[in-house]
């Protein structure tokens, strides 16, 4: 029986968060939902996420799914932004059912970073 | 690293003296017999809990065989409650509390709702006081109850019981009083204080967990109907074996916060001041409660823009409490918070340090160390609100 609420990785994560912050230049996206704030930046490269960057107000959870998906999307495809879907990192965390809706903030701020990711692109293309 | 307990307003270890004298009645060569037994055991169990009583008594100055054991402050909430609404509800059926009582108080007043009793919730001042003219205004002609806490175990603030209970005494009207924060902390006078019913709990002042009491006025009109029922001990008010070991427990507990209390109170005030000097300069940092009324083992502080559930995460290895209803299930901020006044968005980042004892000043610097940490490490991390 434990009264843990916290996953041994969330722990981890949220204690040292290394991509906390915000990346200079590059790209930038927040959600504002339910009491809670998020902003990620980013960095890409040849259509490749160089760097990610996060600043969260909200519980653990969110800082923790946040810092994970930083981690885990640097030198993927920026394309792959808009297909982030959140429930693949609430069941890595362990994260309670009752705080979907805080993760799904997350995923909303992902889809809007990869709509500007794009956008841009699409423009820098047609301006070349 | 080593936790640092700061929750000793949620539970306190059980002093030494305590675990020994609890000891000695548990082993094969003490004295474990059942208390019931008329039998030379038996009558020697007895005496060690008549000791006990004794002891209670003695700190609340009171008679001994006013008091009745219980499983702690929950159960002699309940059968105060209950007991009492239930006893006098041919004389009436409203009943007075507060919105900042502890769960043990509230649930019992809304189950009486449930069965037909009108209850008025009161709201205190923003101080967590109440004004004694709010209990009067309240009051009707068909109460039968008031149930006012003494100190509130999330702010630590102290009601002014002898002024309250003077007004309900005035009227004839029973006034029960949640002790649970206060017995073996602060000077209770039963024997001059207007209470008719007091409710108490030895865990919290370095005794076991498990065992309580009641005590009930020697006044007409004061009594409580019985919630268990299976044998005739203690006036069959609370039947069921007594479990000598915890009631003696208790009484040495008892005994040992009187003869410190004065000291206690001292270390108590200094810790607290020790703490909030550390941490008063933290931009957006406010107490909740009035400190200069609230007891000093106890500091529940708020601070803005910082989300309460990641701070409590962000303190650890404190054990410290929040001002949540629980942590990760439920958001909803504190219901004793929310009442003071104090905005949703506070009252969610709300902390509650309490000390005791073993409290040193070094555990307080670390905890000044570690909460400043937190909160700049929580706000560095936070994106600015949207314009």
């Amino acid at each position: 029986m434990s009264n843990d609420p916290y996953s041994d990785r969330v722990r981890a994560l949220f204690d040292a968060p290394a991509h906390a912050g915000v990346l200079d230049g590059g790209f930038s996206a927040r959600a504002d939902d339910q009491g809670l704030r998020i902003r990620l930046s980013a960095t890409t490269s040849n259509g490749e996420i160089s760097a990610l960057r996060f600043q969260a107000w909200g519980c653990p959870h969110l800082i923790a799914a946040a810092e994970a998906f930083c981690a885990g999307y640097e030198q993927r495809s920026a394309a792959d932004l808009l297909d982030f879907s959140a429930s693949d990192l609430m069941q890595s965390l362990a994260v309670p059912v009752e705080k979907t809706g805080r993760i799904l903030v997350l995923e909303d701020a992902v889809r809007s970073l990869g709509c500007i990711v794009r956008e841009t692109s699409t423009q820098l293309k047609k301006e070349d | 690293m080593e936790h640092i307990y700061l929750d000793y307003a949620a539970s306190t270890p059980v002093d030494a003296w305590v675990v020994e004298a609890m000891t000695a009645l548990m082993t094969a060569d003490g004295n474990y017999a059942n208390p019931s037994s008329t039998h030379a055991a038996g009558r020697q169990s007895i005496a060690h809990i008549a000791h006990a009583a004794g002891q209670l008594a003695g700190l609340l100055n009171t008679d001994a065989d006013r008091l009745i054991w219980t499983s702690g402050a929950t159960e002699s909430d309940n059968l105060a409650i209950l007991g009492a609404a239930r006893y006098r509800q041919q004389r009436g059926r409203h009943l007075i509390t507060m919105r900042t009582e502890h769960k043990a108080v509230t649930d019992p007043f809304k189950e009486l709702e449930r069965q037909g009793f009108d209850v008025t919730w009161l709201n205190p001042e923003a101080s967590g006081l109440l004004d004694g003219a709010t209990l009067k205004a309240a009051l009707r002609d068909d109460t039968q109850l008031v149930s006012i806490m003494h100190i509130n175990n999330e702010t630590g603030v102290i009601q002014d019981i002898a002024q309250l209970g003077a007004i309900c005494r005035e009227r004839d009207i029973l006034f029960h009083v949640d002790a649970a924060q206060s017995a073996g902390k602060l000077p209770i006078d039963l024997s001059a204080l207007p209470v008719d019913l007091m409710s108490m709990t030895a865990h919290k002042v370095y005794g076991p967990k498990g065992i309580g009491a009641l005590y009930i006025a020697d006044r007409p009109g004061v009594h409580v109907e019985p919630m268990l029922f299976g044998g005739g001990q203690q006036r069959k008010l609370r039947p069921g074996t007594l479990p000598a070991q915890q009631i003696v427990g208790f009484g040495v507990a008892a005994a040992i916060a009187q003869s410190r209390m004065s000291d206690d109170l001292k270390h108590l005030k200094a810790l607290r001041e020790r703490l909030w000097f550390g941490i008063r300069d933290i931009p957006g940092i406010s107490t909740n409660g009035a400190m200069e009324s609230a007891f000093p083992g106890i500091l529940n502080v708020s601070i803005e823009d910082i989300e309460g559930e990641s701070l409590l995460l962000a303190l650890e290895p404190l054990c410290v409490a929040t001002g949540s209803a629980c942590n990760s299930k439920s958001q909803e901020p504190s219901y004793v918070l929310r009442a003071l006044g104090t905005s949703d968005a506070l009252a969610q980042s709300a902390i509650r340090f309490s000390f005791g004892r073993p409290t040193r000043a070094a555990d307080i610097d670390i905890a000044i160390e570690r909460y400043r940490t937190a909160v700049e490490k929580l706000r560095n991390m936070a994106p600015e609100r949207a314009a």
